[in-house]
């Protein structure tokens, strides 16, 4: 909405300098953290690129978040978990969390890979991101149920989920999974690296419960046409 | 997988850098260094072209040479790759050669390595004691100096002293991992004096100092009167002609036998660091009234008590009554990573022919990912051990 309406937009500057809202006029423009952009020289620049490179220094430009990274070390999925993770505000410490848990990962693929067989050595994945990605991938839903009211009683519908929902569920129930089903000694670090890989290797809580979302899903197919959309 | 195993983004200098012999390596790329290991695994026989290289600590001294004594995310990374690498840096070698060239009939040099946090002065110990140990000296070697002036959940009334107070528990883990890494003096030192413990059971003279560790190990309650009578006996018996060893104090943490400690006696009034029998002891042995070994301390914020986190100075640590206690002594500096080091232990981390390479983000390869770390970690030796963990 705000990208067909730029064109529209009176040039506007703000009465007091606004720092760091999350509302902004349409009027700003997003930050760009990474890199490699700004190091294409000039000539290389397609004519999108040269406008809009003209537009950022006209235009005011909204400013960065603190967790928005030109590392090349950034993550956005990773992010988003630590983000989901994170309790009252306290960033660090959900950061924290997470970088055991990759070390705590690695550590034990490392130990799997000194025992396993010559042959089985090229096969264990030692690397904490993929391992990570793939489990997340492992638990995502393919389609969802939705509570439809029809004729006064309210049905279990499947439906479609789009990509951003798949991904939230599947990091959803991977944390509450590790946070009320395991002992209660355990600390989180252990408890999530335990659970992504059983999730990587497809065993585990988290993936039985997207099985059983697509049973009931698949029970329920008779309903699929109370679906408008 | 896919991942993994792509062709190396970054050009490795050298053709496949390495396990290399030094000769070979000096000669196809003088100007870079590619060789991050050494064969030579004998710290007497290392010298200056050593210096940012590897060294693997023989699997078979392991665990008799460091019981206890390696900072404690050492032994993690010990565990995961199965090996002990030790790399060779300036302070280690200047304090082996200091050890080399010593003269030990003279009153005992006291030798004291600091630095910021981090930097790697408790590895640098470590070196020292291998080296102290691969020589056949006995070596004393004490952890870490905190853990007796803190955290004590037992502190008995001592027996020998009215007013000092005995550590069981500690005195006794400390006398077993002194068995474990000394055995074979064990054997040969003998008494000199007898030593009585209670009404029925004394040690004679001229029995070996075995029996004085087990009888410490096996009694809790009088380990730490065993504790100051082992040392006693060991600095009498350190000089000596006939039968002599050299003796080696490695104390990690020693301002914390200066300053204050967090025990309180049964009254709530604090405990001072001299009426712990076991810190008493202790700071008799770092005085240099005897001759015929060396001490080797490292000054650690890490675990002392009522010190700034900024602080990493001599001065500042030890305070006045240690520093005047320590006077004089060989101050030894132990920097962060050079640039050479820096490249070293990167190329150690990126190792895959000894084990699947440590660093396995796909970024963390390339020159941009190198630059990264070498910014985040400000080339500090235990910041970037803890970056590469995760990465």
């Amino acid at each position: 909405m705000a990208a067909s309406l730029t064109g529209l937009l009176k040039p506007w500057t703000p009465r007091v300098l606004l720092v760091r809202w999350s509302r902004y006029n349409p009027y700003y423009l997003e930050p760009e953290p990474r890199k490699e952009v700004y190091h294409i020289p000039e000539t290389e620049l397609t004519p999108e690129q040269k406008e809009e490179r003209e537009l950022k220094s006209v235009r005011p430009i909204k400013a960065a978040t603190n967790s928005v990274t030109s590392s090349v070390f950034n993550d956005p999925v990773l992010s988003k978990f630590v983000n989901m993770m994170m309790k009252d505000g306290d960033k660090i410490i959900a950061k924290g969390i997470i970088t055991q848990t990759l070390e705590n990962m690695k550590r034990k693929q490392v130990e799997k890979y000194h025992k396993a067989p010559e042959g089985k050595k090229a096969e264990t994945e030692c690397n904490p991101y993929a391992i990570f990605h793939q489990a997340l991938e492992n638990c995502k839903p393919v389609i969802g149920l939705a509570s439809i009211q029809k004729g006064g009683k309210f049905y279990q519908v499947p439906i479609p989920l789009t990509d951003d929902r798949r991904r939230f569920l599947a990091m959803k129930w991977m944390i509450t999974e590790c946070r009320d089903n395991k002992h209660r000694r355990t600390l989180m670090y252990e408890k999530l690296s335990q659970e992504l890989l059983a999730a990587f290797s497809k065993e585990g809580n988290v993936v039985k419960r997207k099985h059983e979302l697509h049973k009931m899903a698949e029970s329920n197919r008779a309903y699929a046409h109370y679906r408008w959309w | 997988a896919v991942l993994r195993r792509t062709s190396q983004v970054r050009p490795l200098h050298g053709s496949g850098c390495g396990q290399q012999q030094e000769a070979i390596g000096m000669e196809t790329r003088p100007e870079t260094f590619s060789i991050f290991r050494t064969q030579e695994n004998d710290p007497a026989c290392q010298s200056e072209q050593h210096l940012g290289q590897y060294y693997t600590v023989p699997p078979s001294h392991f665990h008799t040479v460091f019981p206890h004594g390696l900072p404690p995310r050492y032994q993690q990374q010990v565990k995961t790759f199965n090996e002990g690498c030790v790399m060779v840096r300036q302070p280690a070698l200047e304090l082996i050669s200091h050890l080399k060239r010593a003269d030990y009939s003279k009153p005992t040099l006291r030798y004291l390595l600091y630095g910021v946090k981090g930097s790697g002065k408790t590895m640098s110990l470590c070196h020292t004691v291998h080296y102290c140990s691969t020589q056949g000296w006995l070596v004393l070697h004490i952890p870490d100096a905190h853990l007796w002036v803190k955290n004590c959940k037992e502190l008995l009334p001592s027996s020998y002293h009215a007013s000092r107070f005995d550590q069981p528990i500690q005195a006794s883990n400390w006398l077993r991992n002194f068995r474990t890494t000394n055995e074979h003096f064990l054997s040969k030192i003998k008494l000199r004096q007898r030593y009585v413990w209670t009404k029925r059971e004394s040690t004679e003279e001229g029995r070996p100092l075995g029996e004085l560790v087990d009888m410490g190990v096996s009694r809790v309650k009088s380990s730490s009167d065993v504790v100051g009578a082992v040392l006693k006996e060991l600095r009498l018996q350190a000089g000596g002609t006939e039968g002599g060893f050299r003796l080696a104090v490695a104390v990690d943490g020693v301002n914390g036998l200066w300053g204050r400690t967090t025990l309180k006696k049964e009254d709530k009034s604090p405990v001072a660091p001299e009426e712990l029998t076991l810190v008493h002891n202790l700071r008799k042995m770092i005085n240099n009234d005897w001759c015929g070994g060396a001490v080797i301390a490292t000054l650690s914020q890490t675990g002392s008590l009522y010190a700034p986190s900024s602080a990493y100075l001599p001065q500042e640590l030890l305070g006045e009554e240690g520093f005047d206690s320590m006077d004089p002594f060989v101050p030894v500096p132990v920097s962060l990573y050079s640039e050479k080091e820096f490249e070293s232990c990167y190329l150690y981390y990126l190792d895959h022919i000894h084990f699947h390479h440590w660093l396995q983000h796909p970024h963390s390869q390339t020159e941009e990912g190198k630059k990264e770390l070498i910014f985040l970690s400000n080339r500090n030796p235990s910041v970037l051990e803890r970056l590469c963990a995760f990465l």
